[in-house]
């Protein structure tokens, strides 16, 4: 059953993650992007993952694949993709992928993340023993990633205020 | 009769009723039988009672009132029934009906005026029926330049998506489609859906109303998404769990509200962005953008999101409920067997009425009170929407970036504080277990 699950969730994710690249309309191709992160979710449910993989939904589908074709509805203009790849380039990317691929698997298949054995009895992965670690011995590592977040925001709000209208709204009191 | 065809012939007529019966026959025995059976050779049949279910057994002990009951409760008890019928669809659909009745009617009498009136003589009450009618009756018109495939798809996805959600919602100790370990995550990674389906909608309709609409509910959501989750974390801290039904059981001793009112309060208003309702219905205003988001919907396509709104508002009312008005939890009312005495009694007919072996007390109980406080916050959220105007759209999203956000945080320090002194949570003075 987790096979037959597994090779129909492979077919979705990089079927779509075809279509998103190949897709002239751009507008499909967004949704064929959020498609494919959807079936990345669907991999995560089948790994005893749920948590991992509501979030993937909440924040892939729900955050980023709406911010994509938002931003495809709003910068619609048919002349938007009008380099076509050639045959000769395709060709070489795909080699070359396949390439990296397989340089990757080599690496992960020699290292000690191949040596895990896993049972049906106990979960490999505890949600509540990963939240512990985070707010012990990890705890430097989240500030630091929160403050990072924190910088980019404000950096972003920055960026993105311009006070000539806010003047013009906004007259002095 | 003087329409009649003038070579009608009575035998002609009778002679093609039996050739249409004979030719049913010969397909059901030729084609539709031997389906069947190939299909029942290889589909696992249940066992109830101690033999297999076969289709002559089903039916005969639907016929016999003493082993009518061993095949119901298997029935109520199949993955099947839980997600499309009780606690799941047809469950929600009902409430959402009786919804958009009550709604129209009540809002009619807080406004002064009558509502539905004709329809079913009293008060009005097939106005549902006939409107359901109506809908299913009227031509779906696609604006030209549509995207066909996204125009057709939208609706249904916005149907299933809501009720997806109300399938996470428990309604009485393992009432529940389903049972995830994570539910509240996955009721708002599942909400997060609704945003994208809604532009698409509105951009698949090539229409500039409907566009602006789509682009309002976009910012809304965005806006209420991050006070909507956060509100409902005190919940989870309390409970020590995402599981929703684990969160309605942490409260059999106080509901969560009267630890964290300001959190209900934000929870409350959020719920009410996120179902686009008055005050908060900018994406639908029908007095700046025609009816906005749904402008181009006609007859069917209008009715299905219609009702994927209202199996929304259902399952939002029963997250609120859920969350800090108590789960099911209320006084017992119902007595410990529906007619005293008939568990022991003889005939079998009494047994069945009695409901001998489906009935308990405990779970009716809990799904009467969880339906009565599920309908006290739709009540709610009626009456909000019939006495105030809609907000501007700089002060909504003012709300819920800066207001709404700020609010969560005072009873999250509240609640934090109560758990690490000690009085409440797992293991405080006043706890569950």
């Amino acid at each position: 059953m987790a096979d037959a699950m597994f090779v129909g969730l492979s077919i979705l994710t990089i079927g779509s993650a075809i279509i998103s690249l190949e897709s002239k309309e751009l507008l499909y191709g967004g949704i064929a992007l959020a498609v494919s992160l959807l079936g990345i979710a669907g991999f995560f449910v089948i790994l005893d993952a749920p948590f991992v993989a509501m979030f993937q939904i909440a924040v892939y589908v729900g955050a980023v694949a709406v911010l994509v074709i938002f931003t495809v509805m709003l910068v619609r203009s048919p002349n938007t993709v009008t380099k076509r790849e050639t045959v000769k380039r395709k060709i070489s990317g795909i080699i070359l992928s396949l390439a990296f691929l397989a340089l990757f698997g080599a690496f992960i298949g020699n290292s000690a993340v191949s040596q895990f054995s896993f049972s049906d009895a106990v979960p490999a992965v505890d949600i509540k023993e990963i939240g512990r670690e985070l707010l012990t011995y990890y705890s430097p590592v989240l500030i630091v990633l929160a403050f990072t977040l924190a910088g980019a925001i404000i950096g972003a709000l920055a960026l993105a205020r311009r006070e000539d209208i806010e003047e013009k709204n906004e007259p002095a009191k | 009769m003087g329409a009649l065809n003038p070579d009608f012939r009575f035998g002609n007529f009778v002679g093609s009723i039996v050739q249409l019966v004979l030719f049913i026959l010969a397909f059901v025995t030729l084609l539709v039988l031997p389906i069947i059976f190939f299909v029942l050779f290889f589909v696992p049949l249940p066992v109830v009672d101690g033999q297999v279910l076969t289709p002559y057994l089903f039916f005969s002990m639907m016929v016999d009132p003493s082993r009518t009951i061993p095949v119901i409760q298997f029935l109520i008890h199949t993955d099947l029934f839980r997600a499309a019928v009780f606690p799941g669809f047809a469950f929600a659909a009902l409430i959402a009906a009786s919804t958009i009745f009550l709604e129209r009617k009540l809002l009619a009498k807080m406004q002064l005026r009558v509502g539905p009136l004709y329809a079913g003589k009293i008060e009005g009450i097939f106005q549902l029926l006939a409107d359901g009618l109506k809908l299913i009756s009227k031509e779906i018109i696609v604006p030209s330049g549509a995207d066909k495939v996204i125009f057709w798809l939208a609706p249904i996805m916005f149907v299933s998506t809501s009720a997806a959600v109300v399938a996470l919602i428990p309604v009485a100790p393992g009432w529940v489609a389903a049972d995830v370990d994570v539910g509240l995550i996955a009721v708002f990674a599942i909400l997060g859906f609704f945003p994208l389906i809604i532009l698409l909608f509105s951009w698949a309709s090539n229409s500039k109303y409907p566009f602006i609409g789509g682009l309002r509910a976009l910012h809304q959501m965005v806006a209420f998404e991050i006070p909507f989750l956060l509100s409902a974390l005190p919940a989870v801290i309390f409970a020590g769990s995402l599981n929703l039904s684990n969160i309605a059981l942490s409260q059999n001793l106080f509901w969560n509200i009267l630890v964290m009112p300001v959190n209900a309060f934000v929870f409350f208003i959020s719920s009410l962005a996120e179902l686009e309702r008055v005050p908060f219905d900018l994406p639908e205003a029908e007095s700046e953008i025609v009816a906005g988001w749904l402008t181009e919907t006609s007859g069917m396509i209008f009715g299905l999101i219609q009702l994927g709104n209202y199996l929304k508002l259902y399952a939002l009312a029963g997250l609120f409920v859920l969350l800090f008005l108590g789960g099911w939890y209320g006084p017992q009312i119902f007595p410990p067997e529906l007619i005293p005495g008939a568990s022991t009694s003889d005939v079998s007919l009494l047994r069945l009425v009695a409901l001998e072996g489906l009935y308990n007390p405990v779970t009716i109980n809990s799904i009467f009170w969880f339906t009565v406080k599920t309908f006290v916050v739709i009540l709610l959220m009626l009456i909000t929407r019939g006495i105030n105007p809609r907000i501007r759209i700089d002060i909504l999203l003012h709300t819920g970036w800066y207001k709404m956000i700020v609010l969560t945080f005072i009873n999250l320090f509240v609640v934090l504080t109560l758990i690490y002194g000690g009085i409440l949570g797992p293991g405080g003075l006043i706890s569950v277990k």
